[in-house]
């Protein structure tokens, strides 16, 4: 059970500039830097983090977020085991861009039960002053869409960052911990031995 | 793939042997004596002393006959390309139809190659054992065979990623890797090899060619221990970094430092290494160069010596530097092209101060002794050899040197005699040794300096000898060694050596000892050439790292998943075209499984190639058999062969207008254009 989850892969999916890899690397590496370029295609970082007494190794992949990146980081999302939602709070398209982001990680991940797989959204930019989406807002969305955490995050200045990434670990912890429980009631054990039935006669 | 041994049929080399012909004098001294390494090292000695002793009476008949350099000696079945430096004669055997310059072109490398990785030949010599470098000569010779096709083989050129198969994307994000591990100052320039292929660079092929070497090596055997030793590692074997020490010609040194970003101003002002790296807004990425020049012109006036102004590479600055930024290869392209344009300039008196102002910012960095004065001592350097490169280029110094009458000579050779004297009675503290010489030289009077330029190509040989070592002695510290080392250099001085000189690496002086950094992820290589400081500044190499480590690992993953795609779709027609400034190749002419008809092509391509190199005039030619016509074409820039097939050919054997080898021009002109070969 636990070298299943020794490895958790989870990606970064949002519009182009809503602070992605900033998030990863400020999570990771613990720096900001304020002149990144675009990502192009994909990038990831390990990290290594102890959830609840569980060490796990989070492998977060960082997507490119602009539309002509597509063919290139679509291939990555198999394999995912959660699914980060970003936008930005000073951006309201790219919070209305989220449906969109979930509908493509859904279809080029091949999500079984999209209902009960973890996806967390993240607003980030929380230092910006002019906000253009409301926490409520955001908060209705992820009522509405499947009861998704929500956290408001900012790269530049560390806040939630943290607490964002191990909210997405132990989500995922948690659902593999409910499927660990139903595979006993739901297989069948071919091993098992047919009760020798009572003689028939 | 790049692993792989060479198979004997790509095996260029028969023979190859260094030579040193001071270890051979008298009458009783054993030709063996002489022999450093030989290659195959089977041959039985008698035959190497045989071939040996031969070839280095003929080499030497040869040269003072004609005082000239020999380059090539032609045999009834087979050809050498000799190179003669000191005492030292290389000399490697190719079979016959290996076109001359690319036998040249061989020799030239092997001897790079092991002068990049080993410093001087001398010094490697009297550091390492025999057996040890021999090794070294083995594993060059292999690299330099190992994995490539014919077509390679004649243009010598790199083997680089086939991008017909990848995204164009992917080769722009390696692209911005390099340039984002360039905000680091201490960061020359850098490569991105995919098991053993370039993916991208920063570097001159020659340069590109030299850390290949390395990369094969830690790819196909997961080596970490670096042969220098001066090594370590992080991380994972899937993910590690090592440093290894490395030596680079003053030429080249100075072409990265000056072209690539224009940060010529933060290297010349050596500043202290945090300060650079607080005013970060130095990304060289596309988003931010106008901040970036704003930057380095703001550390103008308070961080460089006014004066130095005259000596920074181009006035101006900006618009190039803006221009070198988003030109996808800029060192490549620009390099050459600055560091001759930008000669002149560097040969204003001023360059003497700048060097001065620099002495005391370098000798700051004094905490690592051993790094500081190899700093200073090279800055110094650099600025000598701009100056003998400004008379080198400004009249064809060999014919003043042949006018200087022995009197000033004997002058020149006094003087350097004093000095060493002189320094041997004042000071016990060979540490300064090198300093202090230099110093000497520079500080003395613009006659002085005239006069040891004058005397530059005589004294080029010693100088290498006299600079490599002084450098080579702190960082190996052999303090003892020094006393000798000093009396050698006297010797040498006095006793220049007449062998002339012929190859760019050895000719253009010393080789100053650099730093090769490479951060490996699974089949994928950072290569970074930087500063000696880079080793002893954590947080740089941190910086580079973490910049680094996440695109790298996406590269990797996208790579891995490209697949390799079928062949190019062979059309009617065969054809190569080889970038001479990049010196890349591309073909439809696939590996190793070449056809009879591919065979053909590649030998009337290597009969082009031959040709091309010897007569710089000529444009186009063509040459055929009864059936078949290739098409050559030429110019400084690039060489196209094409080759149509399975169109009959109308040949008459005298001339005619309806020749069907005349239309050749224009059927290549228009199927190579989709393969981005532009002959227009």
């Amino acid at each position: 059970m636990s070298s299943k989850s020794s490895l958790l892969k989870v990606i970064l999916l949002g519009d182009g500039g809503v602070g992605k890899s900033s998030l990863m690397n400020r999570y990771v590496t613990n720096k900001f830097d304020a002149h990144l370029f675009h990502t192009i295609g994909v990038e990831f970082l390990n990290k290594d983090l102890e959830v609840d007494g569980r060490t796990v190794t989070l492998q977060i992949w960082d997507t490119a977020g602009q539309e002509r990146f597509r063919s290139l980081r679509t291939p990555f999302y198999r394999g995912s085991d959660c699914c980060l939602l970003t936008f930005s709070v000073d951006d309201s398209q790219s919070f209305h861009n989220l449906a969109n982001w979930k509908k493509e990680f859904v279809y080029y991940a091949d999500v079984k039960e999209p209902d009960s797989f973890p996806f967390v959204v993240l607003g980030n930019k929380l230092d910006v002053s002019e906000r253009q989406v409301t926490s409520e807002e955001a908060q209705q969305w992820c009522r509405e869409n499947g009861d998704h955490p929500y956290f408001e995050t900012s790269a530049k200045d560390a806040t939630n960052v943290a607490t964002a990434f191990e909210e997405a670990v132990r989500r995922v912890l948690a659902l593999e911990d409910r499927q660990d429980h139903l595979i006993p009631t739901d297989t069948i054990n071919l091993h098992r031995k047919p009760r020798g039935g009572t003689p028939c006669c | 793939m790049a692993a792989t041994p060479p198979s004997t049929d790509s095996r260029r080399c028969l023979f190859f042997f260094l030579y040193d012909n001071s270890k051979v004098q008298k009458e009783g001294d054993l030709t063996r004596d002489g022999i450093y390494y030989f290659y195959p090292d089977d041959t039985p000695i008698d035959q190497q002393e045989l071939l040996c002793g031969q070839l280095a009476g003929v080499c030497r008949c040869v040269s003072e006959l004609s005082k000239s350099p020999v380059r090539l000696l032609r045999l009834r079945r087979s050809k050498y390309a000799v190179c003669m430096k000191d005492s030292f004669l290389w000399a490697l055997s190719c079979v016959v139809d290996i076109p001359d310059v690319s036998v040249c072109d061989f020799l030239n490398q092997l001897i790079d190659l092991f002068c990049f990785y080993n410093g001087p030949v001398r010094q490697s010599y009297q550091l390492y054992s025999q057996e040890e470098l021999a090794q070294r000569w083995a594993k060059y010779l292999c690299h330099l065979q190992g994995g490539s096709t014919e077509l390679h083989n004649i243009f010598s050129c790199l083997r680089t990623i086939d991008s017909t198969h990848i995204d164009p994307l992917l080769l722009l994000k390696a692209a911005l890797i390099l340039q984002a591990c360039q905000r680091c100052p201490l960061v020359l320039s850098g490569c991105i090899l995919y098991r053993g292929r370039v993916v991208s660079t920063q570097m001159p092929p020659a340069l590109t060619q030299k850390v290949m070497v390395y990369e094969t090596e830690t790819y196909s055997q997961d080596n970490r221990v670096a042969a220098n030793g001066l090594c370590s590692s992080v991380g994972t074997s899937l993910s590690f970094t090592v440093t290894t020490q490395v030596f680079l010609t003053t030429n080249e040194l100075h072409m990265m430092r000056c072209s690539p970003v224009d940060r010529a101003c933060r290297t010349h002002c050596s500043q202290p290494p945090s300060r650079s790296r607080n005013s970060r807004l130095l990304s060289r990425t596309l988003s931010d160069t106008l901040t970036a020049d704003t930057d380095s012109l703001n550390l103008e006036p308070t961080d460089c010596p006014p004066k130095s102004n005259a000596t920074k590479p181009s006035s101006p600055r900006s618009s190039l530097s803006d221009e070198s930024c988003f030109s996808p290869s800029p060192s490549i392209v620009n390099s050459p092209l600055n560091s001759r344009m930008n000669q002149s300039e560097y040969f204003t008196p001023q360059s003497h101060d700048h060097s001065v102002a620099n002495g005391p910012n370098s000798s700051k960095v004094k905490e690592p002794c051993l790094t500081g004065s190899l700093t200073g001592l090279n800055t110094k350097e650099r600025v000598a050899e701009d100056a003998y490169e400004k008379l080198d280029s400004g009249c064809s110094s060999k014919s003043i040197s042949k006018v200087i009458n022995s009197d000033q000579e004997l002058n020149h050779k006094e003087k350097i005699k004093s000095f060493s004297n002189g320094y041997q009675l004042q000071s016990n503290c060979l540490e300064n040794h090198s300093d202090s010489f230099y110093q000497d030289n520079q500080t003395d009077t613009p006659e002085g300096q005239q006069l040891n330029a004058n005397n530059h190509t005589t004294n080029t040989n010693d100088r290498l000898q006299r600079d490599t070592e002084d450098e080579g002695r702190p960082k190996n510290e052999q303090v003892d060694k020094g006393e000798q080392i000093l009396k050698d250099n006297v010797n040498n001085i006095c006793n220049p050596p007449n062998a002339p000189l012929q190859h760019e690496t050895l000719v253009d002086g010393s080789l100053v000892p650099t730093v090769l950094y490479q951060h490996r992820v699974r089949g994928l290589v950072l290569a970074l050439l930087v500063e000696t400081d880079f080793n002893t500044d954590p947080t740089a190499r941190e910086e580079v790292y973490h910049s680094s480590l996440a695109s790298l690992n996406g590269l990797e993953a996208h790579l891995r998943s490209t697949s390799p795609g079928t062949p190019s779709i062979q059309g009617p027609y065969t054809f190569t075209h080889y970038d001479c400034i990049q010196n890349t190749l591309t073909t439809n002419v696939c590996g190793h499984s070449a056809g009879p008809q591919d065979r053909a092509f590649v030998k009337a391509t290597a009969l082009l190639h031959s040709h091309f190199s010897q007569t710089d005039t000529l444009q186009e030619a063509i040459v055929r058999n009864a059936s078949s016509a290739v098409y050559g074409t030429h110019t400084t820039a690039q060489e196209t062969y094409f080759l149509q097939q399975g169109v009959p050919v109308r040949n008459s054997g005298s001339p005619d207008a309806q020749d069907s080898a005349f239309s050749l021009p224009k059927k290549a002109r228009q199927r190579l254009l989709k393969h981005g070969v532009n002959l227009l």
